[in-house]
């Protein structure tokens, strides 16, 4: 089944290699107000975000297409008491793209908001 | 009031709107791409108050209508009532596709997230696309 062509199997299916996402990377925002510094490792056969004072959480990583291969994307998220971030991020051209959707489950009436910053490989 | 950044406090003590007008975004989306095999169009609206998104998946002869989901609307900062940005699941029993899409300079950029739950092998897969409405 499908939902879009791009959802079409491939002839070959290879695991998704986590390599190219691994690593310390690095905020080039140095004034950054959301993420200064994140690490991804590999091991136990899953992906582990480890964010500053966020701690770790699994990350799942994404290939371009079904025929899986080289990561190209991972999603992860972050539940904490009073808000949830689902951190969705990207390589372009080794520059990690980083998007985080925060929402807030406490009563400060604070907006729901996107926030986007660019890592480089330490 | 709770933090882990500093983007998460409002500066100069303004006040939180309390809710994201997701007006801003509202309407017929086109992807950019006539060729594209994945999302083709999105249509963002409200009904009832909530805010939903209908997604349209290339196929032919025509494209596969995802039916509405369910969306969050996002502004730019914890101060700001603007939406600018949205979020969706769409769960098709065979697969589940995380939408995430930004509007910046009249186009919409989408990410899909997709993973397959129906045991064919197929991998977990990424995808970017622009759209105008």
């Amino acid at each position: 089944m499908i939902s879009r062509l791009s959802d079409r199997a491939p002839l070959n299916a290879a695991p998704i290699d986590p390599a190219p996402l691994l690593g310390d990377w690095l905020n080039y925002d140095a004034t950054s107000r959301n993420i200064a510094s994140l690490t991804i490792t590999h091991g136990e056969g899953r992906i582990i975000l480890h964010i500053t004072n966020w701690g770790e959480t699994t990350a799942l990583p994404f290939a371009l297409t079904t025929a899986g291969g080289e990561a190209a994307a991972f999603r992860a998220a972050y539940d904490f008491d009073f808000a949830r971030i689902a951190i969705l991020a990207y390589l372009n051209k080794r520059l990690l793209v980083v998007d985080a959707y925060t929402t807030f489950h406490d009563d400060s009436r604070r907006s729901s908001y996107f926030a986007r910053d660019h890592f480089y490989l330490k | 009031m709770r933090y882990v950044r500093a983007e998460d406090r409002p500066p100069n003590g303004d006040a939180p709107p309390g809710r994201v007008d997701p007006a801003p975004m509202l309407g017929t989306w086109f992807a950019t791409d006539k060729q594209s095999a994945g999302v083709v169009k999105l249509v963002l609206s409200e009904r009832d108050g909530n805010f939903v998104v209908r997604a349209y998946g290339a196929a032919t002869p025509e494209p596969i209508d995802w039916g509405e989901a369910p969306a969050v609307a996002y502004a730019k900062s914890v101060v700001s009532d603007e939406g600018m940005a949205v979020s969706a699941t769409y769960d098709f029993g065979f697969a589940e596709s995380l939408l995430a899409a930004y509007s910046k300079g009249g186009i919409l950029v989408l990410d899909t997230f997709n993973t397959f739950k129906d045991g064919s092998g197929r991998s977990a897969y990424f995808s970017r696309e622009f759209f105008h409405r």
